[in-house]
């Protein structure tokens, strides 16, 4: 009797084992495939160990505060923070970058074809050491042209200065790449030695242009300066010359690029003429 | 003395060339003729003085040494420059408050002659 009460109350238990088994199999069914209807009688040992990663992914978490602290921060951590910064910056700087750099292609380009307003052209001069020096000597490299005359009282020995310190900031990032000139509006009184006395005081690379009246009145119209030196000039007399105070970038194809003027500093200026010569596609002599 | 002589006599040679504009002046003459104008313009500035070309026998009794120094440093034509361009740019100064005052917007332009 007691053997029985004991196996029945063995069966019993193990009977109500299984069930509770196969309560929690049907939930855990339920849960992962509720279209499914559960067969617990079914369920074979390969089909449990199948779903057992989806019930572990579940439950990646080690422990309830960590899936909670999750669940609060969403699928916002720092990492994708930092990515979305990271990548906002990147194209911010790509933007600006390409912006710049269309806004100066477009400032090379409006000097070039056809129906534009044309600075710069063909002219021979002489330069400070006596040699003819026509446009095609400066094609190649880019040219910074400067006019101005050696009796002048303050702007142009200031200016002359400026575009040393340009030009050395120039030459020490693309050296070669740059030639600077200048031309003087006054060559009765500014011949190649009295060029090359004034223009060593500045820079030992400085090229210095004069020539005859005529020549430079049509150098300074190519290039669309003003100046207003007498022709006639009695000897003895002094006089000073009134002319255009920019600087002009020039292409290694001769075209005008742009012009710098009082309000760009040495470091502003030579950053401008790097970004042009960055842009620059064609040839470009550096010896 | 002689040696002594003659470079004197070449330096002053140099001086009248510079003064008269037969030849231009070199970066150490320049430097000197800025700084002998700034002396004037300072005691012209001290002496209320706008117009020294107008003004002359003020200016000159006013400002006698400073005169001198910056007539005997600076080329002739220079110093006549330099005093028409004090005018313009106390005009200049005067109009630009005037604007600013007015609110109107400041570009970024140099008109001294600091470098940069």
């Amino acid at each position: 009797m007691s053997q029985s009460i004991a196996s029945a109350r063995g069966a019993f238990g193990s009977l109500s084992r299984l069930e509770s088994r196969q309560f929690q199999r049907f939930l855990s069914t339920a849960q992962t495939s509720p279209a499914r209807r559960p067969t617990p009688a079914c369920l074979s040992k390969s089909q449990a160990q199948a779903r057992q990663p989806l019930i572990q992914r579940r439950f990646k978490y080690k422990t309830v505060e960590e899936a909670k602290s999750r669940y609060r921060s969403g699928p916002f951590s720092w990492k994708a923070g930092l990515l979305f910064v990271v990548t906002g910056a990147g194209l911010l700087w790509y933007f600006e970058h390409e912006k710049e750099r269309m806004q100066r292609k477009r400032v090379a380009d409006a000097t070039k074809g056809v129906g534009r307003p044309k600075v710069g052209g063909p002219f021979e001069l002489v330069d400070q050491n006596g040699n003819t020096v026509t446009d095609r000597d400066l094609k190649g490299k880019y040219s910074l042209v400067y006019f101005g005359f050696t009796h002048c009282p303050d702007i142009c020995p200031e200016e002359l200065d400026k575009m040393a310190r340009m030009f050395d900031l120039v030459e020490a990032e693309r050296p070669g790449v740059l030639l600077p000139v200048f031309v003087t509006c006054d060559p009765a009184r500014d011949g190649p030695k009295v060029l090359k006395e004034y223009l060593s005081e500045f820079h030992p690379k400085f090229i210095g242009l004069t020539g005859t009246y005529d020549q430079i009145k049509a150098m300074c119209k190519a290039y669309r300066v003003y100046f207003s030196t007498p022709s006639e000039v009695k000897p003895g007399q002094d006089y000073l010359v009134d002319h255009s105070i920019y600087f002009y970038l020039m292409d290694p194809e001769g075209d005008f690029v742009e012009a710098l003027g009082r309000q760009h500093s040495p470091g502003q200026a030579a950053k401008v003429i790097l970004d042009h010569v960055k842009d620059w596609k064609g040839p470009l002599k550096t010896d | 003395m002689g040696l002594f002589g003659l470079t004197q006599s070449e330096d002053d040679k140099r001086a009248t060339e510079v003064r008269t504009g037969a030849v231009a002046p070199l970066r150490a003459e320049r430097q000197k003729c800025w700084m002998t104008r700034d002396g004037y313009f300072a005691c012209l500035d001290a002496n209320n003085i706008v117009d020294a070309l107008k003004d002359e026998k003020k200016a000159a009794s006013a400002c006698k040494i400073e005169s001198a120094a910056f007539e005997r440093d600076c080329a002739t034509q220079w110093v006549t420059y330099f005093k028409k361009w004090r005018v313009q740019d106390i005009q200049k100064k005067a109009r630009l408050k005037e604007l600013e005052a007015q609110g109107a917007n400041r570009l970024d332009v140099q008109t001294d002659f600091k470098p940069r």
